[in-house]
């Protein structure tokens, strides 16, 4: 499902940086096939952010590993297409994948301490990059690596650089990530949960160097995270996706403002927000996510889904597509909100989601209704029967 | 904040920890300055959160708190009992009152147990508490679980290798008893096929015949011991005079043999044949008596060590008998060994059996009170839960011994926000059903808000702001505080990004700033904060900072121009 109808950034060319189509990844375990990624497709323009969220084990690392191509060597077939401006990345080998990784795309790990070389130091590992792809001189990588260290805001650089990775805390390791990530310019960077490790304040400040780092260097950005608070204000283009599956996509103000899919709406309110008061209940989605390697037919979140009827069991919904108001209303109350737009917002840009019953429809409404009628969903719309 | 002094103590409090101070020695002769001076109090039914970035002290205090390990100075006093006084017994005896929930539930949960016994586990120290456990029921409960558990996982291997390793035992010693060993020498021919064999093998023996046929005494010592050790009070006495009586008599009797061992083997002339072994059993039965003599210390090294040295005993003592003699011992040893083996294993399981039965009634109960079905999860293990639920499972444990106080550290931080969610919630309602009274570490200063009563924010090792959660989130009072909240991402695109960033790194907390700790960090910084250090007191009603120009308050005003003063200073 490439996305022709998102406008270009002015001074793009007009085709989209990363193409992603019916990407599909499937890890073949002792109790069977594991479709850890299930048809998964999406673009992204020059310079655009892309938040990518869902629950632990809903196939966010797994599908950009399989992006840039970095996933293990056996027990795992990935198909589909993903074109890197123009090239197709699947049918590259590992001698023009290297050529890739660095200069083209990027990868920011969850874990710091793990995708650094705990033998090498710091100035080494930053300048590496540089001296494989540039061909740059021992002297001069070590100094490209001090302005990197310094870009990427590491105090007392002259210092930081002979040290070693386990003498650094949390946050300047996962800057030093992100330095090795940046050296080479790379026109995508794709950042796995890149603050879940760490604490808020250190978190924030992550955050903004990368939106710092993206801006300056007008590369693009992918970034992955459990977080919707994370994505709110950083990212265009929000992706939710769950057992594997896109199940909504949308710019980010709409999709804060009109959510379609039952388990984005469910996951934004299972967040403590510092707004509310405290004691405040939390509304949570009920059951664990699905069993990999087992998963119920019809929609997959049907079992944890308080809108859910027998429909939902029988069939899966289809990624259908409507255009999306490009500015819709701030703060979303939970509280329907109308019918589709016919015409309200400008219909170039669009939102797709995977439901029977969205969010915020009337058929929604009445299918909550028969739910708690039932004795399936409490009155708090918490599922208390989680099978049908 | 880098505040001192007890202003927000109340007389009435539950549990209450007084100018806590936890110093950690570091490389060089330097010290870690981890807590210096944090006083926190808990009202009964309260819920406390504690909050601050990493590496401020939050998970030091907790433990100080609990006395894991004592705090440097300062006192922690529980419902009127001095914690900080008291001797190691009488802490274990505190400890069911004072729970602990981690970060990492499933690393904190031991894997190789089953959710009955996890949950269950608080319970028989809390029980034999009543019957004054001893160090060596804990030590035999250690030996008990260690045996059990490398039985379990190691069976098939080691039968292997125990057989092999018999074989090629019975074969040298068989050969022994045709030629003279004096007289052939070390390696006679027919020897040679049972050292090759059985040399490679020794190592592997010594485990192996310690778990599948000898370690005799041990298992003699811990026969003469369990009865006594699982029994009631008045034998708590008795049993560890038996349990030292019987360290006393296997440490004799391993330097018995050791002895004859070294003159079998005909002094000087046989030690360069045979030097390695000697040199490694003298070093084993070291570590034997040294873990002996430390029965709390020896964990699973400690104890495998003293199997191996008793092997290893065993194998040379048999090995300088003369002649027929020397098969009828090791026949003898292996099959008394054995006996002795399977009769206690029996006991220990009828034990334990026991103690099941009358914890299980308790452990459904919490299991179901944290919402995890009885029947489905008792008997499997933490590995097979998925991180939400092994939670679900510490919070059980911290449960089931019906705890005064409940430490929270970090329980939801490494867990997806749907998860962290629902344990909240759960934390919330057990609070009601249950009373519980709870002290929550967090760095998510959401999350703290959602639970709390009271929340103390924690900087470099001293105490910032101690509040009512509302107040302090909808105005803070201490500079950091405000930058804190800054901090939090918001889950609406319209939010402002950006504003007040907490600048640089936490300082080193073996080099703490002078004065006011986050003067380094405070865009309101002033010369009287490196001069001075902000003393705690009460800004509004049941507000209390530690900052000499606090954002609420009657000097907020004041702050503005010493503010603007210091940056023309500067
Ligand atoms: N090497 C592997 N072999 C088998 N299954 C795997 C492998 N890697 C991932 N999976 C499975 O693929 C699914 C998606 O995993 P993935 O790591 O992408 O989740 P995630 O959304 O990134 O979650 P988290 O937040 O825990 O990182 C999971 O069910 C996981 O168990
Ligand atoms: N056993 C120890 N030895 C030396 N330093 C320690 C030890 N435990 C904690 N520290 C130090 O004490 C400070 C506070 O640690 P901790 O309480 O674990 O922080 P938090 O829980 O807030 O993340 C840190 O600087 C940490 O490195
Ligand atoms: S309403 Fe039906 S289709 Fe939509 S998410 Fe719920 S279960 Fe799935
Ligand atoms: S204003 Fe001074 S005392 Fe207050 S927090 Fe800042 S540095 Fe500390
Ligand atoms: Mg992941
Ligand atoms: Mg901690």
């Amino acid at each position: 499902m490439s996305d022709a109808s998102v406008p270009d950034l002015p001074g793009s060319d007009g085709r989209p940086l990363l193409d992603v189509a019916e990407l599909r990844t499937t890890f073949h375990t002792a109790v069977g096939p594991l479709v850890a990624v299930d048809g998964v497709g999406w673009s992204l323009r020059r310079g655009a952010r892309l938040g990518v969220v869902g629950e632990s084990g809903s196939g966010k690392s797994v599908m950009s590993r399989s992006i840039m191509r970095l996933l293990p060597k056996s027990r795992v077939t990935s198909t589909g297409s993903v074109s890197f401006d123009g090239i197709d990345m699947m049918s590259l080998g590992r001698r023009e994948l290297l050529e890739m990784w660095g200069p083209q795309l990027a990868m920011v790990f969850q874990d710091p301490l793990g995708s650094l070389n705990p033998v090498m130091k710091i100035g080494k590992q930053v300048g590496e990059g540089l001296r494989v792809h540039r061909d740059l001189s021992a002297r001069a990588a070590r100094s490209a690596a001090f302005d990197l260290l310094e870009e990427v805001g590491i105090p007392e650089p002259h210092r930081r650089i002979d040290e070693y990775p386990h003498q650094l805390s949390g946050g300047m390791r996962q800057r030093i990530v992100i330095a090795i990530a940046l050296a080479c310019s790379p026109r995508l960077l794709i950042a796995d949960e890149p603050t879940t490790a760490l604490d808020v304040t250190v978190q924030a400040q992550i955050l903004d160097l990368l939106e710092a780092q993206r801006a300056e260097r007008n590369m693009s950005l992918v970034l992955i995270t459990h977080d919707l608070g994370i994505v709110a204000g950083r990212t265009d283009e929000i992706i939710v996706m769950y057992a594997g599956r896109i199940v909504e996509r949308a710019p980010t103000a709409t999709l804060f403002s009109d959510m379609r899919m039952p388990y984005t709406e469910a996951l934004f309110r299972s967040i403590p927000k510092v707004s509310d008061d405290s004691h405040a209940r939390l509304e949570i989605i009920g059951g664990q996510p699905p069993q990999m390697t087992d998963l119920p037919s019809g929609c997959k979140f049907a079992p944890r889904c308080k809108y859910a009827q027998d429909l939902c069991y029988a069939e899966e919904p289809a990624l259908i597509e409507v255009p999306a108001p490009t500015r819709s209303r701030s703060a979303i109350t939970g509280d329907g909100t109308g019918g589709s737009d016919g015409g309200g917002g400008e219909p170039d840009v669009t939102h797709s989601y995977r439901c029977f019953y969205p969010v915020g429809t009337d058929d929604a409404a009445e299918a909550l209704e028969r739910n708690i009628a039932s004795g399936r969903v409490n009155e708090a719309g918490v599922v208390i029967r989680a099978d049908d | 904040m880098a505040g001192s002094g007890n202003a927000h103590l109340r007389p009435d409090a539950l549990l209450s920890a007084r100018d806590l101070v936890v110093e950690f020695p570091a490389a060089g002769g330097r010290t870690v300055y981890a807590v210096s001076g944090v006083s926190l109090d808990l009202a009964e039914g309260e819920t406390l959160g504690l909050v601050g970035e990493s590496g401020c002290g939050k998970s030091t205090t907790g433990r100080a708190i609990l006395q894991l390990p004592r705090p440097t100075s300062g006192t922690v006093q529980l419902a009127g009992q001095e914690l900080t006084e008291l001797d190691e017994d009488a802490i274990r005896e505190v400890r069911p009152r004072l729970q602990m929930i981690y970060q990492d539930p499933i690393s904190s949960l031991n894997p190789r147990r089953r959710v009955r016994d996890i949950v269950a586990e608080p319970l028989f120290i809390a029980l034999e508490n009543v019957s004054r456990r001893t160090a060596m029921a804990v030590w035999q409960e250690r030996i008990g679980e260690l045996l059990q558990s490398l039985l379990r996982r190691a069976a098939a291997p080691l039968r292997i290798v125990g057989r092999l390793a018999s074989v090629a035992f019975v074969l040298w010693i068989l050969s022994e008893t045709v030629e003279d060993r004096a007289a052939e020498g070390w390696l006679g021919w027919t020897q040679v096929p049972a050292a090759i064999i059985g040399f490679p093998t020794l190592a592997l023996l010594l485990l192996a015949g310690a778990i599948a046929l000898l370690g005799g005494l041990i298992w003699v010592l811990l026969a003469v011991m369990l009865p006594f050790g699982l029994m009631s009070r008045q034998f708590g006495e008795v049993s560890s005079a038996v349990g030292l009586a019987g360290v006393v008599v296997t440490t004799g009797a391993s330097a018995f043999m050791l002895w004859r061992t070294w003159s079998s083997f005909g002094g000087w002339a046989k030690w360069l044949n045979s030097g390695g072994l000697i040199l490694l059993t003298a070093v084993l039965a070291v570590w034997l008596v040294l873990s002996l003599a430390k029965p709390e210390r020896a964990g699973a090294s400690g104890v495998a060590t003293t199997l191996s040295a008793m092997v290893v005993l065993q194998v040379f003592y048999v090995a300088g008998l003369d002649g027929g003699i020397k098969l009828a011992v090791l026949v003898a040893s292996a099959v008394v060994d054995a006996l002795l083996f399977r009769w206690v294993l029996r006991r220990y399981r009828v034990n334990r059996d026991a103690e099941r039965e009358r914890a299980e009634p308790r452990v459904r109960e919490v299991l179901e009170y944290v919402g995890i079905n009885p029947d489905d999860a008792m008997d499997r293990r933490p590995w097979e839960f998925s991180g939400g639920q092994a939670q679900r499972l510490s919070i059980a444990r911290a449960l089931v011994s019906v705890p005064q106080v409940i430490i929270c550290d970090e329980p939801v931080s490494s867990l997806d926000v749907s998860v962290q969610a629902q344990i909240l919630n759960l934390l919330e309602d057990l609070k009601n059903l249950m009373g519980l009274t709870l002290i929550f570490i967090a760095h998510d200063l959401a999350v703290v808000k959602n639970v709390s009563d009271r929340v103390a924010v924690m900087y470099l090792g001293k105490l910032c702001e101690v509040s009512e959660p509302d107040a302090m989130f909808d105005a803070p009072a201490h500079p950091y505080t405000e930058l804190l909240l800054a901090a939090i991402p918001q889950p609406d695109p319209e939010a402002e990004l950006g504003s007040g960033r907490i600048g640089g790194e936490l300082p080193s907390p073996m080099d703490p700033p002078s004065g006011c700790r986050f003067r380094t960090r405070c865009p309101h910084a002033a010369q009287r904060c490196a001069d001075e250090e902000p003393e705690m007191r009460e800004i509004a009603p049941g507000r209390f900072v530690a900052c000499h120009t606090p954002l609420v308050g009657e000097t907020a005003p004041v702050r503005v121009e010493m503010a603007s003063a210091s940056r023309d200073e500067s």
